[in-house]
């Protein structure tokens, strides 16, 4: 039966009463009139001591008895079958252990990317391996090659993919049997009655926008070390999902079938997105262990990483928008491609959300090309789309002659953004941001908005043990990969039970834990803090049980609070924690609870925040410097602000960096990647990092026990936009590509200038248009 | 090229010709050298250069105040003979190019990225990883500031940088803002955690510890 309770949802001065039900066995959430004695204020990370002083032992550092090194050979032509493979002169090398072939291990005779895995070897040692590389014999047919969209987009294209594949395929809308006709008649009319919008709306404006692709580059590769014990097999991995790793390597794609299988990984080097899977290199690390029958250490090498570890994809996004003079937006037409390597799927833009953009034509094309794969990317789509919906937002606001954050609030009606608009105007100092000192300095403030929805879901149990000696454990196995997951899990336990943080010892990173979520989509808090307080919170009831029973109290009076039992009303007994815990018979109260597998009906699904980001640009060299971004994010209930921030600052950075310099560089006529490194590659380092000035909305949803949101994903969603409007006003002239360059930056100024020649011959300015 | 730059190498004993005396009989036979393999045999033993490897030797390093050895062949890297002959993996392998600083050493105080050098280059002198910076029970004055402004995500960028800025320190105990992030410019950090490392460094140089 569940239970109804009435609860207070709501943040700052916007709260209501909500009558609502919740899990029969389940905690109110947290009120606002509660006094938490942790949630809420900063604690340094669990697991921050290991770390600074290089105790930690990520997947990298393994070095079980008898280890030995794997290398994959991977493909140097950018699309070609594999003829044949002669592995016998390297297998014969000196300290080879083990050799495998893609075509043999996963029935896969292409490959379509330069970088893609044909072979791999296990030697004692790296040299030896990577020596045995060099001997393995493969005979290729090369075929032609396309690594650009552009190149997919011709008409006398090569193929990329193989059989029937075409290079362009459309990916969205996915029309369903909803109204008359084929899919493509019901687009044609969608097409027409939106276009009918825009022509009579006041006002159009209309323009093209590009993004790079972006990789991962997370610090520690992809892979993992891999060692079997009488059949099961025990994996060391570079993991953002333990629990999908492990049933990768005892079921599905990866050909391994391991009998049983734990995954390990406390520390993980990085994620964002790109370690959901084993991948190629796990499945090959874990078989060359079982073919040598010695531990293997099978980690890439920084050009495997960039090459073939996944990426954000490319994006062309072209967007007409319809829009009235009192700001409202009637009609949008949005078409955009984007790669995702030589698949077709996940390259889509998200452009169309946030905002109310009025009735939407909108049709997304992934094109194949022969590059490496794409995976999910912090925020997958949201960065690149944003890029273009919020030139748009400011160029229609300026077409209408309208304030471009009214023009936005217009458009949006989301409950917190619309509070978090003036606190970022107010925050960055919107009006006061003026022209520079410097001649040929020119400052310039932008503005946009995140949207995410990471209130968590079903999927995780807790296991808390309370021993009589007064130890608190809690164990989860699910991964913490820079997030700050351990250190709240542990907050909100002690919280729970009365105690101090170091009071609570965190288990993480191991499949043999109860069960937990992969870190995506930014739900891992929401999901693993409701099971965590939950099982802490029948822990105590149990305990409390005994003391009660002990000592002749009514149990239900009962509580912990400051590392003591107190009594309802009446304050402490006294009696401390680690002695209430003596008065146990048995050696330790062990609790598992599942988190509920459905939110509650609360305040609000989705997390908002807004960004204002100034920026000062050298006409003279073409050179923008990010000075300051201020990040107004909300994500539920924040556990710890001190984590919180750092994810913030994390979005933002990266954002930043996807908004100067990252880009994938393809050589099209070798068909290769030329900067599958950290040299070429750019990513930002400390001397290009802004003030980042972060403010943290708390918010009670009510959505679970804890009300917690992710907050990983959200703050990079409109950085990049906000830097690109910055820019624009600060030069007069907009850029739509990213990275702005300062060769970009550069044209952008010659154009200008050339249109305000042309404006002085009093020729009319084209608003909007592209210059 | 003009000659200057290999004759102002040679005066300083570097070791190409030691280099060059092993790719000697190859080139020779290509005809691509002009100088006689035996000749540098002889100015090398003149010179009292030891020839190394190609087998593997035994290389002793002091590392973290202490001696350790083991066997490696003497094209091992620093950072390849800490990690994967000594079992010491503070240093991180992240780029193995010298871009990233995320496999940051100290050499007799000073700073190095030991991907990018061999260990037998380091013989003689100290070597000092993260962990001999500080222990979990014996903790830098730095390794608190950045456990406290939160200087650290993943921290798989965490060694370098706790290195990196320790020599910062140590060469200004009062640097500035600007001083601090272009001591950075050698290490780079995914997650994001630039602005929490400056701030931690300054922490700890107004509180005037280490």
């Amino acid at each position: 039966m569940p239970q109804e309770i009435t609860i207070k949802v709501g943040f700052g001065n916007q709260f209501r009463e909500l009558t609502v039900r919740i899990q029969d066995d389940d905690v109110k959430p947290w009120q606002p009139s509660d006094r938490l004695h942790l949630i809420g204020q900063s604690y340094p990370r669990v697991d921050a001591v290991a770390k600074v002083t290089g105790t930690a032992r990520y997947a990298y550092d393994q070095q079980p008895e008898g280890m030995i090194y794997g290398k994959i050979l991977r493909s140097s032509h950018a699309n070609s079958d594999i003829v044949s493979i002669d592995t016998k002169k390297a297998s014969q090398m000196p300290g080879v252990k083990a050799v495998l072939t893609v075509p043999d291990v996963f029935e896969d005779q292409t490959a379509r990317y330069a970088g893609a895995e044909i072979a791999a070897v296990a030697a004692t040692t790296e040299a030896q391996a990577e020596a045995a590389l060099r001997a393995i014999e493969v005979e290729y047919d090369i075929k032609p090659h396309s690594v650009t969209v552009e190149d997919s987009l011709k008409e006398d294209a090569p193929q990329v993919g193989r059989g029937s594949q075409k290079n362009v395929v459309r990916t969205s809308p996915r029309m369903g049997r909803r109204g008359g006709g084929n899919a493509d008649s019901r687009l044609a009319r969608q097409e027409a009655e939106v276009k009918k919008l825009i022509d009579e709306a006041d006002a159009s404006i209309e323009a093209e926008f590009r993004t790079e692709v972006q990789t991962h580059a997370p610090l520690e590769t992809h892979g993992g070390v891999c060692t079997w014990e009488d059949g099961r097999l025990i994996f060391w991995a570079s993991s953002q999902a333990t629990f999908g790793f492990r049933n990768e390597m005892t079921s599905g794609w990866s050909r391994v079938k391991a009998k049983d299988c734990q995954v390990l990984a406390e520390f993980v080097g990085g994620g964002f997105g790109s370690k959901f899977s084993a991948g190629r290199e796990g499945v090959l690390g874990a078989l060359l262990s079982k073919e040598a029958g010695v531990p293997v250490h099978m980690m890439l090498d920084r050009s495997g990483e960039q090459l073939s570890a996944g990426n954000r994809p490319d994006s062309i996004q072209q967007m007409k928008m319809g829009v009235n003079k009192d700001g409202q937006i009637v009609g949008t037409r949005i078409r955009s491609w984007g790669t995702p390597g030589a698949g077709t799927g996940g390259a889509g833009a998200h452009n169309d959300a946030i905002y109310n953009i009025g009735e939407t034509d909108k049709i997304e094309y992934g094109v194949r090309t022969n590059t490496g794969g794409a995976r999910a990317h912090r925020a997958p789509g949201w960065p690149q789309g944003a890029f273009a919906l919020e030139q748009m937002m400011d160029m229609a606001a300026e077409e209408i002659g309208m304030d471009r954050v009214e023009f936005r609030k217009k458009n949006d009606d989301h409950p917190i953004r619309s509070v978090e608009y003036d606190i970022a105007k107010q925050r960055i100092g919107w009006d006061k941001v003026g022209s520079s000192t410097d001649k040929t300095k020119r400052t310039g403030v932008g503005i946009a908005s995140n949207l995410w929805f990471s209130a968590g879901g079903g999927g995780a149990s807790a296991l808390v043990r309370i021993s009589k000696d007064g130890q608190v454990e809690v164990r989860n196995g699910a991964q913490d990969i820079g997030t700050g997951t351990r250190t709240v899990m542990g907050m909100v336990v002690a919280e729970e039970l009365g105690l101090d943080l170091e009071q609570v010892t965190t288990r993480i990173g191991n499949t043999d834990d109860p069960k937990g979520p992969a870190s995506g989509g930014s739900t891992t808090i929401g999901t693993i803090t409701p099971a965590a307080r939950l099982a802490a919170h029948h822990a105590k009831r149990q305990l409390l049980e005994i003391v009660a029973e002990r000592k002749g109290w009514n149990a239900s009076e009962l509580d912990l609070k400051d590392q003591e039992v107190h009594q309802v009303g009446k304050g402490s007994t006294n009696l401390n924690f680690k002695d209430a815990c003596a008065l146990m018979d048995d050696d330790a109260i062990e609790v598992l609870k599942g988190r509920p597998r459905r939110n509650y009906e609360g305040f609000c699904d989705t997390n908002a925040g807004v960004q204002a980001a100034t920026v000062e640009i050298d006409e003279e060299t073409g050179e923008v410097k990010v000075k300051k971004v201020v990040a107004v994010a909300d994500a539920g209930k924040i556990i710890n602000p001190l984590t919180s921030e750092s994810q913030v600052r994390g979005g933002v950075i990266q954002g930043v960096s996807f908004a100067l310099f990252e880009r994938r560089i393809m050589d099209r006529q070798k068909g290769r990647m030329l900067n599958d490194d950290l040299e070429n590659y750019k990513i930002l380092g400390a001397a290009d990092c802004p003030v980042i000035d972060v403010v943290l909305l708390d918010v009670f949803n009510g959505k679970s026990n804890t009300q917690v949101m992710g907050l990983g994903e959200p703050p990079i969603v409109a950085t990049a936009a906000a830097v690109a409007n910055a820019v624009s006003d600060a030069l007069g002239v907009r850029i739509y590509d990213l990275p702005i360059t300062p060769k970009k930056v550069l044209e952008a100024i010659a154009r200008r200038d050339a249109a305000r020649g042309a404006d002085s011959e009093s020729k009319p300015k084209q608003k909007g248009e592209r210059l | 090229m003009e000659d200057q730059p290999l004759d102002s190498a040679e005066k300083e004993g570097v070791s190409r010709r030691l280099f060059l005396q092993g790719a000697g009989a190859a080139a020779a036979a290509a005809g691509i050298s002009r100088i006689p393999g035996e000749v540098l045999a002889e100015e090398a033993r003149s010179r009292e250069i030891t020839e190394l490897g190609p087998e593997a030797e035994k290389i002793t390093l002091k590392v973290n105040g202490s001696d350790k050895s083991a066997a490696a062949p003497p094209s091992t890297t620093l950072l390849d003979f800490l990690r994967n002959d000594l079992g010491v993996t503070g240093p991180k392998r992240v780029c193995d190019r010298g871009s990233c600083g995320a496999c940051t050493v100290l050499l007799d105080g000073r700073v190095v990225d030991s991907c990018s050098m061999l260990a037998v280059d380091a013989v003689g002198k100290e070597v000092t990883t993260v962990e001999g910076i500080g222990t979990p029970d014996n903790l830098s004055q730095l390794q608190k500031a950045f456990i406290e402004k939160d200087a650290l995500q993943c921290g798989f960028c965490t060694p370098g940088m706790v290195v990196a800025c320790t020599a910062i320190l140590n060469e200004n105990p009062k640097p500035t803002r600007d001083q601090i992030r272009d001591g950075l410019c050698g290490n780079l950090c995914r997650c994001g955690t630039y602005q929490n490392i400056v701030e931690a460094v300054e922490s700890v140089s107004r509180t005037g510890g280490k």
